[in-house]
């Protein structure tokens, strides 16, 4: 009996050992999360598939879409350009009338977003060079470079939209924070951001691709003059009032401590590097500029940089005057009477100038091109018929649907449906890339740095008179198109800072240049933003009256930086906060 | 289920062949208060190898061979019995009865691997018998316990049939990582999930342990620290083969059915809310009149949707039978059951096709406990459990929440039907969509069918020729778990038209869920299967043994668990839980002297893969004191009142693995990116994308448990006391820290940072006696845990009133309500005000400026009311038995808990209008207003959902009936057949409501805080059963 027992107890015992011992029935790691870091930087791979694709969801996270992007309207409807026509209040107009706190946020806090895209081109630009990557360039430079240059420059640019909202931040460098490191970092200083995104964008200019080496496959890249583009606007922005010399504090966080003119020429330069690179040229029709696409795919000579969006109707769709019911338009950004008195007459003078020729009974008439180009008025003709946007008309029918709250609804960027031949009429796909950089911004930029810190000379000029050619401005007899001969520096800034608002609507300046100027204060607080109320008679007669349609607030100084969100400052000691927020 | 009750009436006929009545046979029956005593031992005094063990009737049949004529009967918790059997005529069944004893030397109770004498034992454990719940009218074994067991929080969430189980805890929570406080469940020494708990069968449960302390939880070591629910199941004793069988139907009905405005009432609400928002008003007076008197019901529809999708009462029915017995080799124990349960959704289902769409759930149990006496030392067991069945809801989905989903339809909405018969539609909401009636007629179901199948095979050897009181044993243990969703549903929705009363036309429905002139054919898209298998081996050594006056009793334990899911449908498939192996040792070593002095040592060295190598393995110790101080001498000698005074204590360090999310902390997860274009060609899908940091620092949680515990007995064994303090350090949680700054820039693990106390007291006081005829017990069983966060890894609130930590999990925080606003504070800009754009209005509810800056925002939101899991459980069972007739009821109550309901429980325009809202806050109604001034923008001060506050949270209390069992013992004489016991019975669940909360909320008190209070109703039944046994 006792050998029975310790025989069964030694079985028992040789089953339980090789029963522990067993491999194991299932995969140590579930299924779905196989995936690692080795499979998309996979360090056999001559190919790099899984790391370009890598670079390739890292350009779509890292370029946001601007059209419709702060809760569904272009970011310009938080300026003095336009308001939101949605019902509630959406981000935008929260933003317009100062409604925002470091706790709760204005919509285009990008701040966390920023930072994930930012440690993700981090990931690429390090694990790249784990990747025996064989590709080579047209010019037989070898593609990971140029590839690990397109991350940098993803990278300053997030950087550069960081610093626009917040002045100086944190510079994470190429590190890669694991769960145990100390990410509890202190702010740079708007300088040392300044010259990292400089340096940058100088480092990588010449690994990567040109205009000319771009294929048909790698369409849409970053190029050099991408980089050089970037380095223009972020000297511009370094040398505007608002950093070099209207800093809104003592810190060097929130901008240069003094101010020095030669930034301006920096800016210049910078500007002028792309000019003399003579790849682009303004394109003859403003609208064509963007449904177009750029060589070597189609014949847009203009644009520099964009996020590929690629065909769609989507513009059409958020932003077209609500009457067209088939083809369909939910009108939800509504253009300021402001922005429309902005442009000027086809002979190029302002409105307010008593020679000019304007009528207020005929408002729209014999106006700068890029008017109809731009905004939707009363009469525009769009798929067919003309745009109604009085009192119950067609495109204003009043009642609960969103419609527009200024009479104007936005033209730009759509697609050329004023006359199509579907019946109904419907709109089509096209390009609606969304274009960071071009060629007439470049230019800008150029004549606002270069008045700034030479003043107002004829190549100065030039810009504006190319800008106002190419917009179908009528020369005139002077072959000045409208601008004044000689015209002092000042004067010369207004006309460019004019010129920048109609040439560049909607396409996230304004919002900014009124801050980095420093007229947020005026622009904001001194009145409020107008738009138009049409009546029709019954005889078919027009009565136009301005009327307002948002007060809009802004707390000077404070609001010229985003505060930084309340939760980065809680929960790191060495994050300063922006001036009294 | 007819059908299966004919089955088991068949199956009588053919096994009832009873082989009865030997000469000097003596047959009786055991009981006691609450009815038949199942297992009690009946032996021949003077021939202890003659004994018998009582069936499930109390019944019993032994030969008398010995002289003594007397009979010796003992049970566990009932003082043991000599009958002499001169007393009786033994022709026929003698009736022996038994009192309960709150203690005594015998008694034990069930603990992890084993079973442990009540007077040597130190932990903290309650237990109730497999009995006691029986009868109660729910599927779902969790609901019956609520109040029954000190220390035990319990909350019943929804009455969805098959999905009705309540969410249980063991002495509160501890953890802020939500699914780390759930209990670890062992039925037969094998885990369970919850799931698969609440689909046991409560007629094959023999007793459930709740383990609560750190001594009889440190076996489990890495499991352990949230409790232990400890479940046995009946076996087989030898004897004849002995049927019981039980069956019951009941009625089930709504714990509280909703009250909503009629269309004139929701009418006159709705003009004025618009007025109020400064909007033309919806209604003429015109339209009011009509809604009042009801001459235009298509024009003017006043349906009241409650009603007319719901029924006032639903079927359930239940039926079980067992059969037990054996002989010294074999012991079987054999039992099926059927259980059914309907909806409460009027049927709306067509006949000719065949498809149910209402709630339902039907479940079927087989199990078959074998013992196997193989050798001398030798014995096996088998058991084999098999439970299947579907549970049935509308593919339209929540059915009580369409219902009060004011967006989706409106009082006036539509007809029932139109005059032809067609379906009408909430033409006048965003979705226009059908009725809820023509939904459910015809959208499909939803209907999820499952499988477990448990098998468990073991084996003990004695080894007493090695030494005396050893033995091994030894487990291996399957199960399976096969679940199928599938979904029938049609693709788009039914015709639905509007019907115009004064040209008598039908316009089709073409908003934006129209469904064209048609129906559309049912298909199935979306099913899942999911697989899931656990493996489970275990080797014992156990060890037994009395010296004298000293008392080993000592295990030694190695098991093994493995367990992994599969979903089928989707690509990668995905994983419903990450696999998981966990592996280890326990010990546990028991000494007593005398019974006078007790030590436990108890621990686990055990694992779990969820954690990376170096961090799996920890040991988990713990150790237990008692001391009967009623066995000592001076005791004895000087304090006769008390028969029982046990002191004892333990402390210990036990675990937790549960981590959250489906996968293993310590790897880094990577995701797939979106595509990019280049040119033409998109590049972005297939690229694995930075998830998640891992945190390769992961590891269990771990608690530090003290309990001290006091057992009591006086009046003769009359009262019985038992009492518990416990205070727990649950630290090294997994929680997401929350101080990491964005710059991170990516989302990240949890890490074992939080810390957080626990401590509360729980016990029980019965009372039993006799008054003439009538006997009776009476009891309190009390719980009370409170739990306070120290550490939860916050970032530091720019106001000490904001931050979560310092209060218990789950503390809610809102606005403090200090009345409504008046016409002049509205125009007194000192009164602080919301930052919100919309301006305040007189009638808005006006919160407390907490820090003082004049504006109402988020800087002002502070700790209102309690967390929703009560602190205060209590019980009051009592039972009383008169002859034949017994009764037993439970009230049970809820305290320290706070409710607050938001959207469609409460909310104009979300929620139908109910009769709070006509108490709503007008100029004329200043004083009296209960409810603030009605507006249709729900991003005002007066949400719930936007500004949460203590007007919506209410400081709720309950108390129940909440079981109710009354039976009648059917005398044999009356009993046809063979039939030898007989029980009827009424018994009821959740039968009378008392709450605080219905002065607000038309809602069970048992509903879940911060939700829509939704769910399926919480049901009431009423059942009326009958049990035979043969």
């Amino acid at each position: 009996m006792r050998t029975n027992s310790l025989v069964l107890g030694i079985i028992a015992f040789v089953g339980v050992v090789s029963l522990a011992s067993c491999a194991k029935t299932y995969e140590p790691i579930p299924l779905g999360q196989q995936i690692t870091l080795d499979l998309t930087f996979d360090p056999n791979d001559s190919l790099g598939r899984n790391a370009i694709r890598y670079l390739a969801t890292l350009y779509q996270q890292a370029l946001p879409d601007g059209h419709n992007r702060v809760g569904g309207n272009y970011l310009d409807a938080a300026s003095d350009d336009a308001i939101s026509s949605a019902s509630g209040i959406p981000a935008v107009q929260q933003i317009a009338t100062g409604a925002y706190t470091a706790s709760q946020t204005n919509g285009d806090n990008v701040w966390g977003n920023y930072y994930a895209a930012i440690r993700n081109t981090n990931n690429f630009i390090v694990y790249i060079n784990r990747v025996p990557l064989k590709e080579l360039l047209p010019n037989g430079a070898s593609a990971k470079a140029a590839y690990r240059s397109e991350a940098r420059f993803l990278r300053a640019r997030l950087y550069f939209e960081l610093v626009k909202r917040y002045g100086g931040v944190p510079l994470i460098g190429n590190a890669i924070p694991q769960i145990t490191d100390n990410v509890q970092l202190p702010r740079n200083t708007f300088a040392e951001c300044i010259d990292y995104i400089v340096s940058e964008c100088n480092d990588i200019r010449d690994s990567l691709r040109t205009q000319a080496m771009v294929g048909n496959a790698d369409y849409g890249r970053v190029t050099r003059s991408a980089a050089m583009a970037l380095k223009a606007r972020t000297l511009l922005y370094a040398a505007s009032p608002l950093f070099n010399g209207g800093n809104i504090s003592t810190s060097p966080l929130t901008g240069y401590t003094s101010s020095d003119v030669n930034r301006w020429k920096l800016a210049a330069d910078a500007a002028k590097d792309i000019i003399n690179l003579g790849s682009y040229s303004l394109m003859p029709s403003f609208t064509s500029v963007f449904v177009t696409q750029e060589a070597p795919v189609g014949a847009n000579t203009e644009n520099i940089f964009w996020r590929q969006d690629g065909f769609n109707r989507n513009v059409e769709n958020n932003n077209a005057p609500v009457g067209y019911v088939a083809a369909g338009g939910r009108g939800i950004t509504s253009p300021t009477q402001n922005l429309v008195d902005a442009f000027p007459m086809s002979n190029g003078k302002p409105i307010t100038d008593p020679t000019s020729g304007y009528d207020l009974s005929n408002p729209y008439n014999n106006r700068d091109p890029r008017l109809k180009a731009t905004i939707f008025y009363n009469g525009s003709l769009w798929l067919n018929r003309q745009v109604e946007t009085f009192d119950g008309g067609l495109d204003k029918p009043g009642g609960t649907i969103q419609q527009t709250k200024t009479g104007y609804y936005m033209r730009k960027f759509m697609g050329p449906f004023e006359t199509v031949t579907t019946n109904p009429p419907a709109y089509y796909d096209v390009v609606h890339d969304w274009v960071y950089f071009r060629y007439a911004e470049v230019l800008l930029n150029y004549a606002e740095a270069l008045n700034e810190f030479a003043g107002p000379d004829s190549e100065v000029n030039n810009v504006l008179v190319a800008l106002r050619k190419r917009a179908g401005i009528v020369a005139g007899a002077d072959n000045l198109y409208g601008l004044k001969a000689s015209v002092s520096q000042e004067e010369m800034r207004q006309a460019i800072r004019s010129e920048r608002r109609i040439e560049l609507a909607f396409e996230e300046h304004r919002y900014w240049d009124i801050r980095r100027w420093k007229i947020a204060d005026v622009v904001y607080n001194s009145a409020p933003l107008m738009g138009i109320n049409i009546q029709k008679s019954t005889s078919g007669q027009i009565f136009y009256n301005r009327v307002p349609v948002l007060t809009t607030s802004f707390r000077n100084p404070q609001m010229y930086l985003y505060p930084i969100p309340y939760a980065e400052v809680n929960k790191n000691p060495n994050m300063q906060q922006n001036p009294m927020w | 289920m007819k059908n299966i009750t004919w089955f088991f009436l068949l199956l009588f006929s053919f096994l009832s062949t009873c082989v009865l009545a030997q000469p000097r046979v003596v047959r009786g029956v055991v009981k006691d208060i609450s009815g038949p005593v199942a297992g009690a031992s009946i032996s021949e005094k003077g021939i202890s190898t003659n004994g018998v063990v009582a069936n499930d009737a109390g019944e019993f049949t032994i030969n008398v061979r010995g002289t003594s004529n007397r009979l010796v009967v003992t049970a566990a918790s009932h003082a043991p019995v000599e009958i002499n059997l001169a007393n009786f005529n033994l022709r026929e069944r003698i009736n022996i009865s038994l009192q309960i004893s709150n203690t005594t030397m015998d008694e034990v109770v069930v603990v992890g691997f084993g079973k442990k004498k009540r007077i040597t034992n130190t932990g903290a454990v309650s237990s109730v018998t497999g009995a006691e719940i029986r009868t109660v009218p729910t599927s779902s074994v969790q609901n019956a316990l609520q109040g029954k067991v000190p220390g035990f929080f319990a909350t019943q969430r929804s009455g969805q049939p098959g999905r009705d189980a309540s969410d249980f805890y063991i002495r509160g929570v501890s953890s802020l990582n939500d699914a780390g406080n759930r209990p670890l469940i062992v039925v037969d020494d094998i885990e369970y999930t919850y799931e698969q708990l609440s689909q046991i069968n409560v007629n094959e449960i023999e007793s459930i342990s709740v383990l609560k302390d750190a001594s009889t939880t440190a076996i489990y070591g890495i499991k352990g620290a949230n409790g232990v629910l400890v479940v046995t199941t009946r076996r087989g004793t030898s004897g004849r083969p002995r049927f019981n069988l039980r069956t019951e139907v009941g009625m089930q009905a709504p714990v509280r059915t909703p009250n909503f405005l009629d269309s004139y009432g929701t009418a006159v609400l709705v003009n004025e809310a618009y007025r109020n928002d400064g909007l033309q008003p919806q209604f003429t007076d015109r339209d009011l009149e009509l809604f009042k008197n009801g001459t235009d019901p298509y024009g003017h529809p006043n349906v009241d949707w409650y009603d007319a999708i719901m029924k006032p009462f639903s079927l359930q029915a239940n039926t079980n039978l067992d059969i037990s017995g054996g002989s010294q080799a074999i012991k079987y124990f054999i039992s099926a059951g059927a259980f059914t349960q309907n909806g409460s959704v009027r049927n709306f289902s067509t006949n000719a096709e065949g498809v149910n769409s209402n709630y339902f759930y039907r479940r079927y149990n087989l199990r078959s406990n074998l013992d196997i006496q193989a050798t001398r030392n030798l014995s096996l067991r088998l058991d084999m459990t098999t439970r299947f069945g579907d549970i049935n809801e509308p593919f339209s989905s929540n059915v009580v929440g369409s219902i009060y989903d004011f967006s989706r339809i409106h009082p006036y909405s539509a007809p029932f039907l139109n005059p032809n018969g067609s379906y009408a539609y909430a033409f006048d909401t965003k979705n226009q969509m059908p009725t809820i009636n023509a939904m459910l007629q015809t959208s499909g179901y939803r209907r999820q069918r499952r499988t477990d199948f448990n098998v468990l095979f073991g084996f003990t050897e004695k080894l007493d020729d090695i030494t005396r009181g050893l033995s091994l044993q030894g487990r291996v243990a399957y199960a399976g778990v096969e679940q199928n969703t599938l979904n029938l549903f049609r693709g788009g929705y039914p015709p639905s038209y509007r019907y115009n009363p004064t040209g008598d036309t039908y316009a089709l429905n073409t908003g934006v869920s129209t469904g064209g002139y048609t129906l559309t054919e049912y298909r199935t898209v979306g099913n899942t299967d999911t697989r899931d298998q656990r493996v489970n081996m275990q080797i014992y050594l156990n060890y037994d043994r009395t010296f004298g006056v000293h008392h080993f009793n000592s295990l030694l334990l190695w098991n093994q668990q493995g367990y992994r899911v599969d979903f089928s449908s989707g690509f990668p498939p995905k994983s419903g839980a990450a696999p998981q192996k966990s592996q280890g040792y326990s010990l546990k070593l028991g000494y007593d002297y005398k019974q006078k002095y007790l030590l436990d040592i108890n621990g686990a060295y055990n694992g779990s893969d969820r954690f990376q190598a170096a961090n799996r393995f920890g040991f988990f110790p713990a150790v237990g004191i008692g001391w009967n101080i009623s066995q000592e001498n001076f005791f004895k000698n000087n304090i006769s009142i008390f028969k029982l005074v046990k002191l004892r204590a333990s402390y210990g360090l036990v675990g937790s693995d549960v981590a959250p999310g489906d996968q293993y902390l310590y790897n880094q997860v990577y995701v797939q990116g979106e595509g990019y274009s280049f040119g033409q060609t998109n590049q972005g899908g297939g690229a694995v994308y930075e998830g998640s940091l891992g945190n390769s620092n992961v590891t269990w949680e771990k608690a530090k448990k003290l309990d001290i515990g006091l057992d009591l007995n006086s009046a003769n064994d009359r009262l019985a006391i038992t009492a518990d303090y416990f205070h727990e350090k649950r630290y090294d949680q997994l929680v997401v820290r929350q101080d990491i700054p964005l710059m991170l820039g990516i989302g990240i693990s949890p890490s074992n940072v939080a810390v957080v106390v626990n401590h509360g007291w729980d016990g029980q006081i019965s009372y039993r006696d006799k008054v003439g005829q009538v006997q009776y017990t009476l009891g309190i069983v009390l719980s009370y845990a409170k739990n306070k966060v120290l550490y939860q890894a916050e970032a530091q609130p720019r106001y000490p009133w904001l931050a979560k930590t310092g209060q218990p999990i789950n503390q809610p925080f809102g606005y403090n309500f200090i009345g409504f606003y008046s016409e002049s504070d509205v125009n007194d800009a000192k009164v602080a005000k919301p930052s919100s754009a919309i301006p305040t209005q007189a009638g808005d509810l006006k919160y407390q400026d907490v820090n003082g800056d004049g504006i109402i925002d988020q800087n002002d939101i502070t700790r209102i009311g309690h967390p929703n899991l009560p602190t205060t459980n209590i019980g009051v069972p009592l039972k009383l038995s008169y002859k034949n007739l017994d009764l037993n009821i439970l009230f049970q109550g809820a305290f320290g808990y706070s409710l607050g309901l938001v959207g469609n429980a409460i909310e104009p325009f979300k929620s139908q209008f109910q009769p709070l809202h006509e108490q709503r806050w007008t100029p004329a109604t200043a004083a009296t207003a209960q409810f603030p001034r009605l507006t249709s923008n729900p991003t005002t001060v007066n949400s719930p959902g936007a500004y949460f506050s203590d007007f919506w949270l209410i400081n709720a209390h309950y108390i129940r009936l909440k079981t109710v069992d009354i039976g009648y013992q059917i005398p044999q004489r009356m009993l046809p057949f063979k039939i030898n016991n007989g029980r009827l019975y009424l018994s009821a669940y959740n039968l009378l409501t008392w709450s605080n909360i219905s002065k607000k909320y038309q809602q069970d008190p048992e509903v879940s805080s911060n939700s829509a209070g939704d769910a399926y109703l919480n049901q009431r039944v009423i059942n009326l059963g009958l049990q035979i046994g043969f």
